[in-house]
């Protein structure tokens, strides 16, 4: 729609005044070496730092750990009343990384398909979010461009792109981006594009960890192989903990759980995350599990990014080649050497 | 995204909040199931094959078969194993009391598949309930249908579920009911024993016109399947209704799925030939 040119400082301090009229959610160090995305205030220093990726990715401020879908109370009367909880709060998400970014387009399309969910629609509806450009890789574990998330802009009412000359440009993608710059005085900046094709040429030529294979040829890679021993090669150390599924921008499996109040008449009924990775997630009642090994639900994990949801959503990988599973992984199983095998398997 | 368009509260009532439902009946079918006839304050309109997330309210929710056939009034049917949580207290609830109920869900039989047909159901312990609500439809209407046979069969005597339908199923024109027992186990028992796959070869199947619905444990469908490829049958006649972990319902949850599909929304009823090549369907 528009664009404009601001300085570092000012885009940091625009962030800032945001924080005083809105909850902004932005990457905040975390302990000596980690970021989480975390609501900042007003008078907070506010710096685009090159960091890693945040612990847990900030589609998950759109799907919360523990989430209320109703309350319901009995009342003495016999009556019951059952009331949604539907969080419609506005929030601006800022800093929003490209592989972030296309974590949340997919997210939108697993939610907003098939049948509506309205707790994701209402919270992503009332969410503003400011993206940024990546320039240089910020772990050596990132394969954001094999899976074609690198330059990924689509849903971001901002996006940010810093400059060879240390400007940023601020493209203005939607109204509401447009609205949140009310209170700035930028100057229009004509050549955007140009500037843009600019800030891509500086990349790396190489920018992280690469595939052996066409993005498009991924999912037909992965089909081929069920039983296959690599499967149980990167399911030897695993713990099946979880961790994978739970720091995942497109994983949001969920279980439902009931909550009694200590009145023992009224209550929540919630969804918690859960992961494919755990080992009763495939389980019935009466104790048949229909994925009883771990090696099973690894393959269920890496199909389901890799070939389930690619093919049934046609927006590519739903890996965003964020690191995150394999950086926090505790024996260092990591989704990008599966599918590097199966890539280098399929060759022999 | 449409911003400001709609009513989500409404559309989360709509997807996420349970009907209450009246407990008007409630039998003793075995040591571990009970039958329950609910009323609804409005039909809910299910085909046969399709299920409802049960819950009590602080509880829990879980995923159980409609046993009825389809109906205008609203009533419904369900047979409810004490094996979890939610089902213990539900059995320790009474006639008069109150449980939630979402759905219908999932796709159920198309009854068009079986008009004029053959048809074979096979059950395999719980599996006689979902395909019940099946089963009523066509043993109500054996002129629309050619020879009807259902082949039942549960671990012992005292498992044997809807005893009375069977018996009267038994006497439709053109049916014949097959009742099997794992082994008697010292109970009295009149009619065979053996697996469920043990009359099945003996079965006169018309490989052009014959339609099967099945339903059993998993362990049950290997064999099954075997016995009707060498009675020539293709897996364009064969339905299973296929059991999964679900908590949604609507295809959101993830832990229905098998490879591709949803249970929950793409079955749990599947024609043969849409899942035959699927891994992880018939497992």
């Amino acid at each position: 729609m528009s664009d404009f040119l601001a300085s570092l400082t000012q885009v940091q301090q625009w962030i800032s005044s945001l924080a005083a009229r809105y909850t902004v959610f932005f990457p905040t160090p975390h302990g000596e070496a980690n970021y989480r995305f975390t609501a900042i205030g007003a008078d907070d220093d506010v710096r685009f730092a090159p960091y890693r990726p945040t612990i847990t990715p900030p589609v998950k401020l759109l799907v919360p750990a523990r989430e209320e879908l109703f309350r319901f109370q009995h009342k003495e009367d016999g009556d019951l009343l059952l009331s949604p909880s539907v969080d419609s709060s506005f929030r601006v998400i800022a800093g929003v990384r490209p592989c972030d970014l296309k974590g949340i387009f997919l997210m939108d399309l697993f939610f907003e398909r098939g049948v509506a969910d309205p707790y994701y629609l209402a919270r992503r509806e009332n969410t503003a979010i400011i993206g940024y450009a990546c320039t240089t890789p910020c772990t050596d574990r990132v394969f954001c461009a094999a899976v074609d998330s690198l330059d990924h802009r689509q849903g971001a009412d901002l996006f940010l792109t810093p400059l060879a000359s240390g400007e940023i440009l601020v493209e203005a993608n939607t109204e509401r981006g447009i609205g949140l710059l009310d209170s700035t005085d930028l100057p229009p900046c004509e050549d955007g594009p140009a500037r843009k094709i600019g800030a891509i040429a500086a990349r790396p030529e190489t920018y992280g960890r690469s595939f052996d294979a066409d993005v498009q040829s991924l999912s037909g890679i992965v089909e081929q192989y069920w039983d296959s021993p690599l499967w149980d090669k990167h399911t030897e150390r695993c713990f099946s903990c979880g961790t994978c599924n739970l720091v995942c921008p497109t994983c949001y499996c969920f279980d439902v759980r009931d909550n009694l109040a200590l009145d023992t008449v009224s209550g929540s009924r919630t969804r918690t995350w859960d992961g494919c990775m755990l080992p009763g997630f495939a389980q019935v009642a009466g104790g048949h599990n229909f994925r009883p090994q771990p090696a099973g639900r690894q393959r269920h994990r890496v199909k389901r990014k890799f070939e389930y949801l690619p093919t049934k959503y046609g927006h590519g990988p739903v890996c965003v080649g964020c690191g995150r599973c394999g950086r926090q992984c505790t024996v260092d199983i990591d989704i990008y050497d599966i599918v590097h095998d199966l890539i280098e398997g399929g060759k022999s | 995204m449409n911003q400001g368009q709609t009513d989500y509260a409404a559309l989360a009532a709509a997807t996420y909040l349970p009907a209450t439902a009246k407990i008007v009946e409630i039998r003793e079918m075995t040591a571990r199931e009970r039958y329950y006839r609910l009323e609804l304050p409005q039909p809910l309109g299910h085909r046969p094959g399709q299920f409802a997330m049960v819950s009590v309210l602080g509880v829990g929710e879980a995923p159980i078969s409609i046993s009825c056939g389809p109906r205008d009034d609203n009533q419904l049917e369900m047979v409810i194993r004490n094996v979890g949580r939610l089902t213990r207290v539900i059995h320790g609830l009474k006639e008069g009391d109150t449980l939630g109920i979402r759905g219908p869900y999932g796709s159920g039989f198309d009854l068009d598949h079986f008009y004029g047909k053959d048809v074979v159901f096979i059950a395999g312990g719980l599996g006689l309930v979902p395909l019940r609500s099946l089963i009523i439809p066509v043993m109500a209407e054996p002129s629309r249908f050619g020879a009807v046979t259902l082949v039942s069969g549960c671990r012992n005597p005292a498992e044997e579920l809807f005893r009375e339908d069977l018996k009267q199923w038994s006497q439709v024109p053109g049916a014949t009911v097959i009742r099997l027992v794992d082994a008697t186990e010292n109970m009295p028992w009149k009619f065979d024993v053996g697996l469920v796959i043990d009359p099945l070869p003996k079965l006169p199947l018309d490989p052009v016109k014959t339609v099967v619905a099945m339903c059993g444990p998993p362990v049950m469908y290997k064999f099954v399947l075997m016995t009707l490829q060498a009675k020539n049958l293709g897996p364009e006649q064969i339905f299973v209704d296929l059991e999964r972990r679900m908590k949604c319902g609507v295809g959101k949850c993830g832990h229905c799925q098998m490879n591709h599909l949803y249970c929950c929304q793409d079955g749990p009823v599947f024609q043969l030939s849409r899942i035959g090549a699927l891994k992880e369907a018939l497992r």
